[in-house]
């Protein structure tokens, strides 16, 4: 999660601690280069996305190009490179979920959180929502996971009761494990995070199309 | 404890599944008095040879449950175990085809099984560590495999010298990120060296040259779960089960339109009637299955008419489909194949790693055109362009299967659904009902 206070920026570089942490990574394995996800996990634990600033603390932490870095955190979903809601719904919509209702569930999310989109965050900062792909957990159809958590037998009550447990509770001060992502973001916006309330102003703004996925991502980070 | 939607319990044709279900089966305590745990492991290091496990497993005809279904004991035999500097073995624990969910039933009620299964593999092919690819989203898999490693660490299991053996053996796990290419072995590989997924060509194998440059066994986790019984009773006795050259029992996840999905265990051989209609309940009151994917989504569908058919590899292979990851999709009547066939493509599209043209040109382009057929904008054009894709997806065209498995979805729904197909791309209509939006 960002960490913020009223007002603040968001940081968008890594604190000493966590660079020392990922500086201790490559020793762990037969060669370096395998730290590379585990530190960009713990950069986004720290900062709730991946800002460029941390890809290229990142890099320098562990002595890598910083594009290289970029490649490998565009290709893989779990990684943001965009700012995030507090909470994140990923809606399974493959197959069997589908042919249960998922597309139900994903209108009643959207409707709920007051988003229309993936690259939105609600207008509260608390949640955003991804469509994702089969979670393994198909006999539980529909099914989504909520931050770190599967939620089985989807349906619209269920949903409401999860969405009001989270407004009312205080949202936790810092997560459990690094939040995950989707690869929405070819060109990631190069701004610098901006203060809360201008992000809430700002994000129904950011209207994109519906449809730049992964694939062209990924190739578009191949070159 | 997880809830169990699946099989559990003592059953004549339950291996894996035997002691699911037992309170607290995931601590090693329970494992090792109830369940029997961790005597294979005794059995391998104390009284058999390495070259013993591996003929054992031989025997056995164990074929692997990740998807190709390659014989699991002449895999092992590939490893020189003789050669020098380090082994591998990497497990996958990616489970993301879709429609399958059999690793995570298996992580989430006895990751002890596993954490047996790879000790006894490491020591078969002259391996020290172990690595387990673990999908990200996995978050209470791997807490309690990551649980069962510590257990068996602190009883000395893996260590310096398991149960007093001069043979050193540790595990560790690595988390994937999200994407499904990572569940090919090569692309699994790369990931784990800190890499953009994209598969590697072969030769050279991963035996030779795997994780790291080193030779490496790469095993599913459902695979190497089997060791520990093949160990304890012998692969004669493992053989002797499921049919000849499809022995055993396997792990199928049943989902979709039935009245009980879940996870069921079932002796190869059975027929998709048994397991769809029986064990998983069949589709719901007043309808009738239409469709089903025999192997996860890859697998060339079969339609109703084909429910007798046979869950071994070889009746799927006769009926031009396949056992893949063993997840059984089933889909009513009251759905509709094209619309089911274009949610599919946009996976492959999705996920395609963007390495080779047809794959990354191709599935997208599937896509367009079912979205075009769907608009009720289509012609005989279309319904020609995707079978035009579809064979350029097959055939060794691509680097690896996800190529492949786009194809097989276009082709085989075309193939046993061409009306409906024709329906929508010339009728503009949908026989499920819904008349299309723009017909
Ligand atoms: C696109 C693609 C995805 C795959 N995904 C998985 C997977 O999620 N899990 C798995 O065990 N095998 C998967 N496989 C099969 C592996 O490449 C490999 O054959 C298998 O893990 C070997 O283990 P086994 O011999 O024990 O089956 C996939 C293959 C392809 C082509
Ligand atoms: S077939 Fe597709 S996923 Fe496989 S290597 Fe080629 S482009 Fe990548
Ligand atoms: S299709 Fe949704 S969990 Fe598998």
């Amino acid at each position: 999660m960002p960490r913020e206070s009223a007002g603040t920026p968001l940081n968008t570089a890594l604190s000493a601690h966590v660079l020392d942490e990922i500086k201790e990574l490559p020793a762990k394995y037969p060669q370096p280069r395998s730290a590379v996800m585990p530190a960009l996990d713990l950069a986004q634990e720290e900062l709730g996305h991946l800002t460029p600033e941390a890809m290229t603390e990142v890099a320098e932490a562990l002595q890598l190009d910083p594009g290289y870095v970029e490649g490998v955190a565009t290709f893989y979903s779990l990684f943001h490179l965009e700012p995030v809601g507090r909470h994140r719904f990923y809606v399974c919509t493959n197959l069997s979920c589908m042919l249960r209702g998922a597309n139900e569930i994903v209108d009643h999310v959207k409707r709920s959180i007051g988003v229309e989109r993936a690259d939105q965050v609600s207008a509260d900062g608390l949640f955003s929502f991804e469509e994702v792909e089969c979670l393994g957990a198909c006999e539980f159809a529909p099914m989504m996971r909520l931050d770190h958590r599967f939620h089985y037998d989807l349906t619209a009550e269920r949903i409401d009761a999860l969405i009001a447990q989270r407004r009312s509770s205080l949202p936790p001060l810092t997560p459990a494990l690094s939040p995950e992502g989707e690869r929405e973001i070819a060109k990631p916006k190069r701004e610098t995070a901006k203060p809360k309330g201008e992000r809430e102003a700002a994000t129904p703004k950011k209207v994109t199309a519906e449809r730049p996925r992964a694939p062209r991502k990924k190739k578009a980070a191949d070159g | 404890m997880a809830e169990l939607r699946g099989s559990h319990g003592d059953q004549p044709n339950h291996i894996l599944t035997r002691w699911f279900g037992t309170p607290d089966l995931h601590k090693l305590e329970v494992y090792s008095s109830k369940a029997g745990g961790y005597t294979a492991l005794r059995k391998a290091l104390v009284d058999m040879a390495p070259a013993d496990i591996t003929n054992e497993v031989k025997t056995s005809g164990l074929r692997g449950r990740g998807g190709a279904g390659f014989a699991t004991g002449v895999k092992w035999g590939f490893i020189n175990r003789d050669a020098p500097g380090p082994k591998y073995v990497v497990i996958n624990a990616d489970e993301s085809e879709p429609g399958t969910s059999k690793d995570r039933y298996i992580l989430e009620n006895s990751p002890h099984l596993l954490v047996e299964g790879i000790l006894i593999a490491a020591y078969a092919v002259g391996a020290n560590q172990a690595w387990v690819y673990i999908r990200g989203e996995y978050d209470e898999p791997y807490r309690m495999l990551h649980e069962a490693i510590e257990e068996a660490r602190a009883k000395g299991y893996v260590g310096p010298k398991p149960l007093g053996k001069d043979y050193p053996l540790d595990i560790r796990l690595y988390r994937g990120h999200g994407a499904y290419i990572c569940g090919e072995e090569t692309a699994l590989l790369e990931s784990l060296e800190g890499k953009r997924a994209q598969p590697r060509s072969r030769p050279p194998f991963p035996a030779v040259k795997g994780a790291w440059g080193r030779p490496t066994l790469l095993n599913n986790v459902e695979t190497l779960c089997t060791v520990p019984w093949i160990v304890n009773n012998g692969g004669a006795a493992y053989a002797k089960l499921g049919t000849e050259k499809s022995p055993g029992t396997r792990l199928m996840s049943v989902s979709g339109n039935v009245r009980n999905p879940g996870v069921y265990e079932v002796e190869l051989g059975q027929t998709f009637r048994h397991v769809i209609m029986e064990l998983a309940g069949g589709p719901p009151e007043g309808r009738r299955v239409k469709v089903f994917w025999p192997g996860g989504s890859s697998a060339p569908v079969l339609p109703e008419s084909m429910l007798d058919t046979h869950t071994d590899m070889e009746a799927l292979a006769a009926a031009r489909s396949m056992g893949g990851s063993g997840g059984v999709i089933v889909m009513d009547d009251s759905h509709c194949v094209v619309r089911a066939a274009h949610r599919l493509l946009k996976f492959y599209a999705h996920e395609s790693c963007g390495k080779c043209t047809p794959c990354r040109i191709g599935q997208d382009w599937a896509v367009r055109t079912y979205e075009r057929i769907l608009a009720g904008e289509g012609s005989q054009v279309e319904l020609d362009i995707l079978q035009r894709v579809s064979d350029g997806l097959q055939n060794g065209r691509c680097l690896c299967g996800l190529g492949d498995s786009g194809g097989w979805v276009i082709d085989s729904t075309l193939r046993h659904f061409r009306e409906e197909y024709e329906d929508h791309a010339l009728r503009h209509e949908c026989n499920v009902g819904k008349v299309m939006a723009s017909a």
